[in-house]
């Protein structure tokens, strides 16, 4: 199998507005697999949005590459393909609503690459259906919740045909509803339709559902793996400003006073079943 | 000293077909000292609330006060008091404007009348405050910053307003959990050097847990709850998740942990003490 994203080192260099260079992103190498769910955390100016920002050619490599579905992103006739088959899903929802009715909001995308009405009729009722706004489509957006406004940009992007879905921060600014319709509408795509999806969170507790997790620190990736390899690593997170599960840092705590407890603890039951 | 809310009622765009009540009869009094956070749901009503405790809304009903002075009034004593409720929206540092950092935390002060001693005693005094070393960033473009620090600068620029009562809107979404305790440790040191009071706008239950005394939680434009965290979390779990929200990861650790079988007393409300009790019932030192 092929990856959908084909990172190969990748370095990112810009100039900030007092004319100094800044290196972003560094020996970047990363492959995404074709229905893979994976996380990515890092503190405040480690590089996770920048990296996000490559994978649908939002921003383009000062040297590397990185290749979607086989297509380099610095190959100006593959941009438009690669905006389709990625789709991304930004912090602010108030931020990505274009249209004054759902529907045609999600209509957008593919009306602007020339879709046919019957077959944009069909998408947007799909896409609606599958994150459970149906009911909402003729809605004005400005008066949904955080989180219904962040499900209709995720149909937006399965609307274009997307097979995979960058979402930074998407939950960032959500009531803890919001934040759990979000992030259980993901992992129903991810299963359901095998959609590919790039998860850019600061809540530990999302990152701990994902199949994989990526660690940025200073514009390189740190570690990466399972997430129970990844979160019991308590000591590691914590230096370059993370923090790891609760579950995980009691089984830290515990062991260090000599309690006998398997590896890999990260979540709640896994902790109250080791110390049944 | 305090800021007394009296059956205030709220409704956006009167008489239209837009018209929306977003708050209900609600009273409530904040005094000095205290540290509030209120918590609810996207729509619930609890921008509108603290909007009405700083004077940027006024009541369409009743009466929003800070020590006697209702702040509606278009008198200078009203205005004065309005200046000594300080705000910090949410993402503070999309609000930053200036060129350098110290033009971006003396507006305030300079806008208050002060002389320009005054000023610039109050811009080394409140940089000092956020941990923001006066030689290093006071020249600087607040663009340059990082997230976390750009957050700093906002709140110096607040702070170095000597505001009486702090009026803080989500303070940590978007930052990494490194910066969020860099930022609550500003936060508590203000809190405790000044004694002023605090409101916390949050969608974070541990934000709330960790660092308010009192905990409000706005439901369809009422105080639907108002109680100390600790007791809100442990006796209001079903009214809460039925208002939308959660309960922080101390409560739902213990209940794993009591689901087992382990025995552990009820009134668990932080993480310390939890440990603790674990290495008690297991044994450990």
């Amino acid at each position: 199998m092929d990856p959908v994203i084909d990172v190969q080192g990748l370095k990112h260099v810009y100039t900030d507005s007092d004319n100094n260079q800044v290196t972003a992103l560094e020996q970047i190498d990363l492959q995404i697999m074709p229905g893979e769910f994976v996380a990515i955390i890092g503190a405040n100016g480690s590089g996770k949005s920048t990296l996000a920002r490559h994978f649908n050619a939002l921003l383009l490599p000062t040297e590397g590459s990185v290749k979607i579905n086989g297509m380099d992103t610095l190959e100006e006739n593959n941009i438009w393909k690669i905006r389709q088959q990625v789709g991304m899903v930004f912090q602010n929802p108030d931020n990505q609503i274009v249209a004054a009715i759902v529907e045609e909001d999600v209509a957008f995308g593919p009306e602007n690459i020339g879709v046919s009405t019957d077959e944009i009729r069909r998408r947007v009722d799909d896409a609606l259906r599958i994150v459970d706004m149906e009911e909402y489509r003729t809605h004005a957006p400005h008066l949904l919740s955080g989180g219904q406004k962040q499900r209709i940009a995720i149909a937006g992007t399965l609307a274009l045909g997307s097979e995979c879905i960058v979402l930074d921060e998407p939950t960032a600014m959500l009531d803890p509803k919001g934040r759990s319709e979000i992030l259980s509408t993901m992992k129903r795509l991810n299963k359901e339709k095998n959609i590919t999806v790039v998860y850019i969170t600061h809540f530990m507790k999302e990152a701990m559902q994902a199949d994989r997790v990526i660690v940025m620190c200073r514009g390189r990736i740190m570690m990466q793996g399972a997430p129970k390899d990844i979160f019991s690593r308590v000591d590691e997170l914590e230096k370059i400003g993370l923090e790891a599960p609760m579950a995980a840092k009691f089984a830290y705590e515990l062991r260090k006073s000599g309690a006998k407890l398997p590896q890999g603890i990260i979540t709640n039951e896994e902790l109250a079943t080791a110390l049944q | 000293m305090s800021i007394k809310l009296e059956h205030v009622s709220y409704t956006y765009m009167p008489g239209t077909p837009y018209e929306k009540k977003a708050l209900k009869d609600v009273s409530l009094e904040i005094k000095k000292g205290e540290f509030v956070a209120v918590i609810g749901h996207t729509g619930s009503g609890k921008s509108t609330l603290v909007q009405n405790l700083n004077g940027l809304l006024h009541p369409t009903e009743g009466i929003a006060s800070l020590d006697g002075i209702n702040l509606a009034d278009k008198t200078r004593d009203a205005k004065m008091a309005r200046s000594r409720i300080g705000m910090v929206f949410q993402y503070p540092e999309h609000q930053l404007f200036a060129e350098t950092v110290y033009e971006d935390v003396a507006f305030g002060p300079r806008n208050q009348g002060l002389d320009y001693d005054a000023v610039d005693a109050r811009v080394h005094e409140a940089m000092k405050f956020v941990g923001l070393d006066f030689e290093t960033f006071a020249g600087r473009s607040p663009f340059s910053l990082s997230g976390g620090q750009m957050r700093r600068v906002a709140i110096a620029g607040v702070v170095a307003l000597d505001p009486d009562y702090l009026i803080l809107d989500e303070p940590s979404a978007g930052l990494d959990p490194g910066s969020r305790n860099a930022v609550f440790a500003e936060v508590m040191a203000l809190y405790k050097k000044r004694g002023i009071g605090i409101v916390m706008v949050t969608h974070s239950m541990e934000d709330a847990a960790q660092f308010a005394k009192r905990m409000l939680v706005v439901y369809q434009g009422r105080i639907l709850i108002d109680g100390k965290p600790g007791e809100v979390f442990l006796k209001e779990k079903r009214r809460l998740l039925e208002a939308g929200m959660d309960i922080p990861e101390v409560y739902k650790l213990a209940d794993a942990l009591r689901a087992k079988g382990m025995r552990l007393p009820n009134d668990i409300t932080d993480a310390k003490l939890l440990l603790a009790e674990v290495k008690k019932r297991k044994g450990l030192k």
